[in-house]
């Protein structure tokens, strides 16, 4: 069965773009335009990994992410951050608070950001 | 006293003190024992506090009204004969203070501090790069989307493409990289004019951090056939006090300048040097150099040399101006020697310093 990937993203063209990405890699994807929606996504559709990113309206990432690991039911869900942060204090917040890997926006392509998912999931 | 001559008569214009009282700046003067034998209203108002209670008061005694608190350990913490520092007073209420000691016959008589209300330029600064680091970050968004989505066209995730097509789409893609880059630096200015640049200071091994950078750039040193030598000292250096993210910005970008202006074929190396007192850092190469009627503005921002900007149309001219910040804020310094089509050869120092104290005291101001 395909994995599922779950893509909290506020940006529509960002997420359209890494979206149809996913698609064409072979993923099943949902998503998600603000922490709010991304975790009501997260326990409903139990989703093999979430892409996050950290600037949100509303809750944002980093509040997100202590939601997921706060719940023992989705804790163990891999979250890799994709977010313009790109300070090194964010950075290690964002790992230290369980994050998988911290990918920067304008660093990574997305078929860079596809192969550090297909790392995390095998 | 005061006088001007009129028709013969002499009018009396005011005591020194009505004069004093008329200043918009603050005033205060200390006898040569350092009590205060002289306030102005300005100097009341700022303080909060009525001259009768602060008069004949020495500079310590002053200490014990809370007002004072700062104004009394930059003013006893400083043994120049004139200075001037910002100080903090309270958030938004900044002052510039002025100290500077009274000579009368050869002989110090007393002390002049005037303190200048600057918070009005300090705030509008504040908002300055407040909207700097609003607006960069805001393009970061975009800038991001437009780098996806030339990159899925180029990988021909959405169909195949003609070489020419493919050629314009790759212009499009390093143009926009540049814009990445640009936003990146605004973001680094702004920190420094806000003043809050150096953030995670600790004790760190310069020579690990250039070798994490001449790693990063191996690719183009072999790209483009560099002679490329890193010229460590036999024995092993001190540990200096740094922010390390800073610094590697700092080095990267005098680094990327050796790299970039150089052509194929020549020299480029990075030496160290230490003496006690300080590390310092040569980055020297053979390449395009820098026109000696330009040399005074190479640290000045958006600066460009005219040899280089009909070669390369890729740097942001911020990289120098940023580098210098951050080695002042880390109390080094920084210098170059150049020549047109002869290359460039750019120095700079760390102090080595033995603490984290003796590094704030030493290094800040």
């Amino acid at each position: 069965m395909a994995k599922k990937i779950l893509i909290i993203e506020d940006d529509k063209f960002l997420r359209e773009l890494i979206g149809q990405k996913l698609l064409k890699e072979g993923y099943d994807i949902v998503e998600a335009v603000d922490g709010e929606k991304g975790i009501k996504s997260i326990k409903d559709e139990k989703p093999d990994l979430v892409l996050l990113d950290l600037i949100l309206p509303g809750m944002d990432g980093f509040e997100v992410l202590t939601k997921i690991k706060e719940d023992a039911g989705i804790a163990q869900i891999p979250v890799i951050i994709l977010s313009n942060l790109g300070q090194k204090d964010d950075i290690e917040k964002g790992l230290k608070m369980g994050a998988v890997d911290y990918l920067i926006k304008a660093h990574f392509t997305p078929g860079e950001i596809i192969d550090k998912i297909k790392v995390v999931l095998e | 006293m005061f006088w001007k001559k009129n028709n013969n008569n002499n009018l009396f214009l005011g005591s020194d003190l009505t004069i004093a009282n008329y200043l918009s700046d603050g005033l205060l003067v200390f006898d040569k024992n350092n009590k205060l034998v002289l306030v102005n209203l300005q100097t009341e108002e700022f303080f909060q506090t009525r001259k009768e209670k602060i008069l004949g008061k020495s500079i310590l005694e002053l200490n014990r009204f809370s007002n004072f608190g700062p104004l009394v350990s930059l003013l006893t913490g400083r043994t120049k004969e004139f200075f001037r520092r910002e100080l903090q007073v309270e958030e938004d209420f900044i002052l510039e203070v002025t100290s500077t000691s009274m000579i009368i016959n050869g002989e110090r008589s007393g002390t002049l501090v005037i303190l200048h209300n600057v918070s009005r330029e300090k705030i509008v600064e504040k908002m300055k790069s407040e909207f700097v680091t609003l607006a960069a970050h805001q393009l970061r968004t975009p800038t991001s989307a437009v780098k996806w989505s030339l990159q899925m066209l180029l990988d021909g995730d959405l169909g195949e493409l003609t070489k020419e097509q493919k050629k314009i789409l790759e212009k499009i893609y390093k143009t926009n990289d540049k814009v990445i880059r640009l936003v990146g630096d605004l973001l680094n200015l702004a920190q420094i004019e806000e003043g809050k640049f150096l953030s995670k200071v600790i004790l760190s091994d310069i020579e690990d951090i250039i070798q994490l950078i001449i790693n990063a750039n191996r690719k183009t040193i072999e790209e483009k056939k560099l002679n490329f030598e890193f010229k460590k000292p036999e024995d092993k250096l001190p540990k200096v006090m740094l922010d390390v993210e800073k610094m590697k910005i700092a080095i990267e970008n005098i680094f990327d300048n050796a790299l970039r202006y150089a052509f194929s074929g020549d020299k480029v190396s990075i030496s160290l040097k230490y003496n006690k007192k300080e590390i310092e850092i040569k980055i020297q190469d053979t390449g395009m150099g820098i026109p000696q009627n330009q040399q005074t503005k190479v640290f000045t921002k958006f600066f460009r040399g005219t040899n280089i900007m009909k070669v390369d149309t890729e740097g942001t001219g911020l990289g120098l101006y940023i580098a210098k910040n951050i080695i002042e804020a880390h109390g080094g310094r920084i210098w170059f020697e150049s020549e047109k089509d002869k290359g460039s050869i750019f120095y700079f120092t760390v102090p080595v310093k033995e603490s984290f104290a003796e590094f704030i005291t030493g290094g800040f101001y």
